[in-house]
């Protein structure tokens, strides 16, 4: 830095000088001022120190046994998976611990000696000005000028062109991720208004049988009263991601509760003809982020998501009552067929899953 | 006068027999002693002869002996006081006495019944239930046997303490706001393998540590946040605060 003095006077070849001597000129032409300077032990082989090197050697035979028993464990420690309680289960403690142990010893190693046995040392710096002075500011100025001027831009236009034009694509990159989540997906144009029970799109306009997961059909009275059961369309992949919109929850009602629930279906146009007897069918995808809202209260018939706390009143068309939700789980028409199976009798009539700015 | 005896004579042996069919002596012994527990402690809320006592306690005709054994058994009833959601304690009646307190009420009107026998995971199949586990349990009983919150303070139990029979009868029965799983519905076999997979992951030791409620990884993270960086962050300042 500029703030170094003259050091003519100081001749390293000096012969009387000492190691310590060229030390601190070393740290003074950086600024650096060492004022105290004095050894932990001013006599060598006291007890203290003794008792202080001991530590540390012990310390370093901590790491190495720590970092043995690390090595054996991870060749040789159990660690397959078996049911119970057995030393498999300590596989992973066993690392950590074997680990740990090895650099906190290092560390601690490390920090005792240099605490304990380094000298003591006081050293001052001092801190350079704030603002750099207007000769440095015109030296640095010329310096990022004349880089510009070597690169030639000016005078080489074709690089510059080259450049610009291999480099916008880049650009376009940034873009294409926020522009692409956009752009309606063109493999599935309906993805949005139709799910898995459309029967024109997925079963050539037969009727969709109700299924367990293990694409058994359902009849009514396999659902228990107070009870629900997860349903996917019966069709082939209905119970995969490739209708990932589908799940529906089938709901058996009490009497009572039924009752209520068809006194209120006039609340829903779209939903006067949808129960089968006292079982109804809700979409399983909540409205407001598209988590499975599939917590079933059955005596204070609540449907409720488990993600943001939506909760949705069964008996009133699955209205939300509380949490973020807003739009009501849609409700799937049902009834059954000549085989006495659960059927959709069509696709859902609003569409499932959180609310999207193209929404009908 | 002797056709007037007769008579009455005959009118008595013929009504006799009905009168002693509803009389509740002919209750089996086991019904009997549950009567007697009934009502000391039950009478209160659930009213003479199971039927109810309005905005006290339900009915119970037809709950089946099954909702009896796992209300009593795990110490929901009898209920301390009126709330969201009954929690499980300390049972105040054994389990024989359970079993004839539901005796009695199945007595009373029939209902859903846990078949003999206390260990119902060993003939289960453990993959099998960890699949119908995830369909059908884990949305309120959480992945890790945790249970979880349901709405205005109710919430799923953790299903760690849960015996076999307790969690055959509530899936049989569906006790206070957990849908019903009927024989129809999950069959008997898989009931069982629904237990032993429950059994498999609460007596399972957890690996590498302290499990923290199986309540995944927000508890963790939590954990390692406030107990981990609190250690390093005083232990930063206790190497700073001695050079």
């Amino acid at each position: 830095m500029s703030t170094t003095t003259e050091h003519d006077d100081f001749d390293v070849d000096d012969r009387e000088l000492t190691r310590f001597d060229l030390v601190r000129e070393g740290a003074r032409r950086d600024g650096v001022e060492i004022v105290h300077y004095a050894p932990k032990f001013p006599v060598p082989g006291t007890s203290r120190e003794k008792r202080v090197v001991r530590t540390i050697a012990l310390l370093f035979m901590i790491t190495g046994l720590a970092g043995l028993g690390f090595l054996i464990s991870y060749i040789w420690w159990p660690y397959e998976y078996k049911s119970g309680f057995n030393i498999n289960k300590y596989y992973t403690p066993m690392l950590g611990i074997t680990l740990g142990l090895t650099l906190l010893s290092i560390g601690l190693a490390i920090i005792t000696w240099g605490k304990k046995l380094l000298p003591d040392e006081i050293s001052v710096q001092d801190r350079h000005d704030q603002i750099a002075d207007q000769t440095e500011r015109k030296l640095t100025g010329a310096t990022m000028l004349n880089m510009v001027d070597e690169l030639g831009v000016k005078r080489r236009p074709l690089l510059a062109g080259a450049a610009l034009l291999g480099l916008a694509p880049v650009g376009a990159l940034a873009v294409a991720p926020i522009v692409g989540g956009l752009i309606k997906d063109p493999h599935h144009p309906d993805v949005l208004v139709h799910t898995g029970w459309d029967n024109k799109l997925t079963n050539n306009g037969q009727p969709i049988r109700l299924v367990r997961d293990d694409l058994t059909p359902i009849r009514p009275e396999d659902v228990s009263v107070g009870g629900q059961m997860t349903v996917f369309p019966g069709i082939a992949g209905g119970n995969t991601n490739d209708y990932a919109d589908s799940p529906t929850l089938l709901i058996h009602l009490r009497d009572t509760d039924a009752d209520e629930l068809r006194a209120n279906l006039p609340h829903v146009t779209d939903n006067l003809h949808n129960m089968y007897g006292n079982l109804v069918a809700y979409s399983k995808i909540c409205t407001h982020a598209g988590c499975p809202a599939s917590l079933f209260e059955q005596q204070t018939n609540i449907l409720l998501c488990p993600c943001h706390q939506s909760q949705f009143n069964i008996l009133d068309n699955a209205r939300p009552i509380f949490g973020p939700a807003t739009r009501r789980l849609p409700m799937l028409p049902i009834s059954v067929d000549s085989d006495g199976f659960l059927i959709a009798t069509s696709d859902y009539q609003v569409p499932v899953g959180p609310g999207f700015w193209e929404r009908p | 006068m002797v056709a007037a005896l007769a008579l009455v004579g005959g009118l008595y042996a013929a009504f006799a027999p009905n009168v002693q069919a509803e009389d509740p002596t002919t209750l089996s012994g086991a019904a009997q002693q549950g009567e007697t527990l009934y009502n000391q402690s039950c009478i209160t809320c659930h009213g003479r002869n199971g039927q109810g006592v309005p905005n006290r306690g339900p009915s119970l005709v037809g709950v089946g002996s099954a909702a009896v054994e796992f209300q009593v058994t795990t110490g929901r009833m009898p209920l301390t006081q009126q709330q969201s959601e009954a929690d499980r304690k300390k049972p105040i009646f054994s389990d024989d006495q359970a079993r004839d307190i539901g005796a009695y009420i199945e007595a009373l009107g029939g209902g859903p019944q846990l078949p003999d026998g206390t260990n119902f995971h060993s003939d289960g199949d453990i993959a099998a239930g960890g699949e119908l586990f995830r369909v059908n349990c884990s949305s309120c009983h959480a992945f890790g046997m945790g249970g979880g919150a349901l709405s205005s303070g109710k919430y799923a139990p953790s299903l760690t303490e849960a015996t076999d029979r307790q969690i055959y009868a509530a899936m049989l029965t569906g006790p206070e706001n957990m849908p019903v799983f009927g024989n129809n519905q999950l069959t008997p076999q898989e009931k069982q393998d629904i237990i032993a997979y429950v059994r498999h992951q609460t007596d399972d030791q957890d690996p590498g540590g302290f499990g923290l409620g199986h309540l995944g990884p927000v508890p963790e993270a939590l954990v390692i946040f406030l107990v981990g960086m609190v250690a390093l962050v005083f232990a930063s300042l206790w190497i700073a605060g001695k050079s």
